[in-house]
């Protein structure tokens, strides 16, 4: 067998664009390069609604792996270029099934040819014929039977314009759209559970997600800020490129304790943070906040509530898991391997600022009649002005 | 950087770090093995436990098992001794791998025999002991210091009492907290049926510890593989780590007198100026002469003893908050409460724990940033100042 291979990669709803396609197509491969080694020997093709990566048969399989995070990939193949030439390609169909049949049993088997040259000779259909009767002529009195739809073994066969494919595997991509193909987005980040799987959500809608922290230190201890480096460091995997903004909130914690209605508290951290981080985006030409609220979870997620926040900008705002149950986003938070770091027993909060009943209506008017009590305009470019600037990537 | 949590762990003796660079560079064959390399291995082993028995005057009716630490040796002692139907009292101010151990045998529906309200400052009241005879308890765990508050259980009067009242109860005792701090009797030994010891708490490396234990008992072992260690602990012997255990401990026996006084003159110097302060002062710990001095306990209600460390740690300033082992914990320690505090005073409280390495004047600059601190956040503290 030859010691090349092919990855072949097929992408979602890139497939759906019409003339932006190519932009996307370009955004894809981008990101496909930049997370790839720099290896000597790596050709890239792209041929029409299709990737292909031309590469050592040694490292195929560690590099494809590194595939199963970028979003915009639906699925991929490792497969082996090779002439269109019939009797080749059942030999490579006979190398691959005949281990895999078990004497005295059954083995069912069938080719899928998808042509996109239309200058080639055969049809698909015809294709799928001459190369599986020249495999069952070998192999059926080995036990090889054909049957579609219930296939144990497909032999794929990719017949283009800037070549031939065969291969026999699909490995799940996590679709989407690739990452900067939508802008810049900031996520509101905490150490918990939800904020990450958010941010990876609208990664995956093509979002290149930012983060931005309210450090509670020194009434907390580093330990917060240690798992929102290592949160952030995880969901950056699947992008690359992001930024961290860590911002000092204890003074502007403080204030609203000393100042304002015990219940009231929470909501006006919140709006804070929201006024911050739209700042920060503002600057940063990131055209949209994300957060990872879920309707209803605890008090400060309520309709009320969430209201109160998000008016005080006029930016858009993404709570892609608004929807989500908490057992939903635990699976996801799951999948993406940040819930181990999440539950790491941290206080996000200490216990000195949060009221013995929040409210769980706040009334916009009252909200701002708190807010005349402290000086949050100083306190806010004064926390702005101490913020920290961290590049993802070198963590 | 002033480091004040010595209870949960100190620094590395310099001195110790070298013997350990040399020793695992030395001392790497399996002292199980035959071949002359092992046997000098198990010559040095051989030569650890010399040193260690002599440095604390063990006598030969007691066996030494090394462990991975403190947690290892009650662990395994008790489970070794007592799982699952062995009848045992505790006085619930132990730390957490004697409480948890012996909790643990609920499961069996052995419900450990709790002292708790014979304690005074911590202590354990002896005119309670008459009731272990009565109960048929088999075995007594207590801490020879206690972790957080620093209170000595003197086993002296503790085990001729014990002889007297309940003859059939034998003695466990955790000593974590005290080797090298504390004035060791070798008399206790006979009355004792199982002690522990660590490393890493007398500026020694993490990952060994010791338990001396009566021969003449059967412990289970709770680890199989191998019969090392009498049989009750599988597992090949961490060489370095015990030939420079044996050397903690006989600096720690040596430098005991030295250290105890010099830890004296800190803890006075730190009570009278935690008493000297404008804000009142809850100390914790006792004032008597059974209070091991290496430990401070104190409380500063109304402000939080976490959000307080955490104030210290900014200026470099290194201090505990209960015990290490639960700090990540919610809930206020259960030793503190245990000895009567309210969940706020408990709360509230920070452990200063010394080593011989601190200085008077490191506990002045730990004053004078407490009083800063509290002064920033007594006003944050101080509830009903919001609803207006």
């Amino acid at each position: 067998m030859s010691d090349q291979r092919t990855i072949l990669i097929r992408y979602d709803e890139i497939g759906l664009k019409g003339r932006n396609r190519k932009y996307f197509e370009k955004t894809l491969l981008k990101n496909i390069k930049r997370s790839l080694p720099k290896d000597k020997g790596i050709e890239y093709r792209v041929p029409r609604g299709r990737i292909m990566i031309d590469l050592s048969a040694a490292v195929a399989d560690e590099y494809s792996d590194r595939l199963k995070r970028i979003p915009g990939i639906s699925s991929y193949s490792i497969g082996i270029t090779m002439d269109p030439d019939f009797d080749e390609m059942a030999a490579l169909g006979v190398q691959w099934i005949e281990p895999l049949i078990q004497p005295g049993t059954e083995f069912k088997f069938c080719v899928k040819t998808r042509r996109s040259a239309k200058t080639f000779p055969q049809t698909s259909p015809e294709i799928n014929f001459e190369v599986g009767s020249r495999i069952m002529s070998q192999l059926s009195p080995k036990g090889l039977v054909v049957n579609i739809k219930e296939s144990q073994f497909t032999l794929e066969i990719e017949i283009g314009n800037s070549g031939t494919v065969v291969f026999h595997n699909r490995e799940m991509g996590l679709c989407g759209l690739p990452v900067g193909s939508s802008g810049n987005v900031l996520c509101l980040l905490s150490g918990g559970i939800d904020s990450p799987v958010a941010a990876y959500m609208m990664a995956c809608r093509g979002c290149r997600v930012h983060f931005v922290f309210f450090d509670n230190q020194p009434f907390l201890g580093r330990g917060g800020y240690d798992k929102v480096l290592k949160l952030s460091k995880i969901v950056n995997g699947y992008q690359g490129r992001a930024k961290l903004f860590v911002v000092p909130f204890q003074d502007i914690q403080v204030a609203i304790r000393d100042s304002c209605r015990e219940e009231n508290r929470v909501v006006l951290y919140r709006r804070m943070m929201y006024r911050i981080a739209s700042e920060i985006a503002t600057q940063y030409e990131m055209p949209g906040l994300v957060t990872g609220e879920s309707l209803g979870q605890v008090a400060s997620q309520t309709l009320e509530n969430l209201a109160a926040v998000t008016c005080v900008t006029s930016m858009n705002i993404f709570r892609p898991l608004i929807a989500i149950n908490k057992e939903g986003i635990i699976k996801h938070a799951k999948e993406i391997e940040t819930y181990d770091v999440s539950i790491e027993p941290q206080p996000d909060c200490c216990s000195v600022f949060m009221p013995d009943s929040p409210v769980t209506r706040g009334k916009i008017s009252i909200l701002e009649n708190d807010e005349e009590r402290y000086p949050g305009e100083a306190l806010k470019e004064e926390a702005l002005r101490n913020m920290e600037t961290i590049n993802v990537d070198r963590l | 950087m002033i480091y004040l949590d010595n209870a949960a762990t100190t620094p590395m003796d310099p001195e110790i770090i070298a013997s350990l660079q040399d020793c695992m560079r030395d001392q790497f064959a399996n002292s199980g093995a035959v071949y002359g390399i092992g046997l000098d291995a198990k010559n040095k082993i051989d030569e650890a436990t010399e040193t260690i028995t002599t440095a604390l005057g063990i006598p030969s009716s007691h066996n030494l098992i090394f462990t991975s630490g403190g947690t290892e040796s009650n662990n395994l002692f008790i489970k070794g001794l007592c799982s699952p139907d062995k009848k045992t009292a505790y006085s619930e101010l132990e730390h957490p791998s004697i409480t948890e151990t012996l909790q643990s045998f609920r499961e069996f529906g052995n419900e450990t025999f709790s002292l708790l309200e014979f304690n005074k400052e911590g202590r354990l009241d002896l005119s309670c002991l008459p009731l272990l005879k009565q109960r048929r308890i088999r075995l007594l765990c207590l801490s020879h210091v206690n972790n957080e508050l620093g209170t000595i259980n003197d086993p002296v009067p503790l085990i001729s009492k014990l002889k007297n009242d309940a003859p059939q109860t034998r003695l466990f005792l955790d000593g974590v907290q005290a080797i090298g701090k504390i004035k060791i009797d070798k008399s206790i030994w006979p009355g004792l049926a199982g002690y522990s010891l660590s490393a890493h708490k007398i500026h020694g490396p993490k990952g060994i510890g010791l338990l001396v234990y009566d021969s003449r008992l059967t412990l289970n072992p709770q680890l199989h593989g191998g019969k090392q260690q009498f049989g009750v602990r599988a597992g090949t012997l961490p060489v370095p780590l015990i030939m420079v255990f044996a050397k903690v401990i006989e600096l720690a026996t040596e430098r005991q007198q030295e250290t105890e006084k010099h830890l004296l003159k800190l803890h006075t110097h730190l009570v009278e100026g935690l008493r000297k302060l404008d804000f009142p002062v809850l100390i914790n710990s006792s004032s008597d002469d059974f209070q091991c001095p290496s430990i401070v306990n104190f409380s500063i209600p109304p402000v939080e003893g976490e959000v307080m460390l955490h104030h210290l740690e900014k200026q470099e300033i290194y201090v505990g908050m209960g015990s290490a082992c639960s700090a990540h914990s919610k809930e206020p320690s259960k030793i503190l409460l245990g000895i009567g505090l309210t969940e706020e005073q408990a709360r509230c409280s920070l452990r200063i724990s010394f080593s011989r390495n601190n200085n008077i004047d490191e506990i002045d600059k730990f004053l004078q940033a407490l009083k800063s601190a509290y002064q920033v956040l007594l006003s944050t503290f101080i509830k009903g100042t919001s609803d207006r």
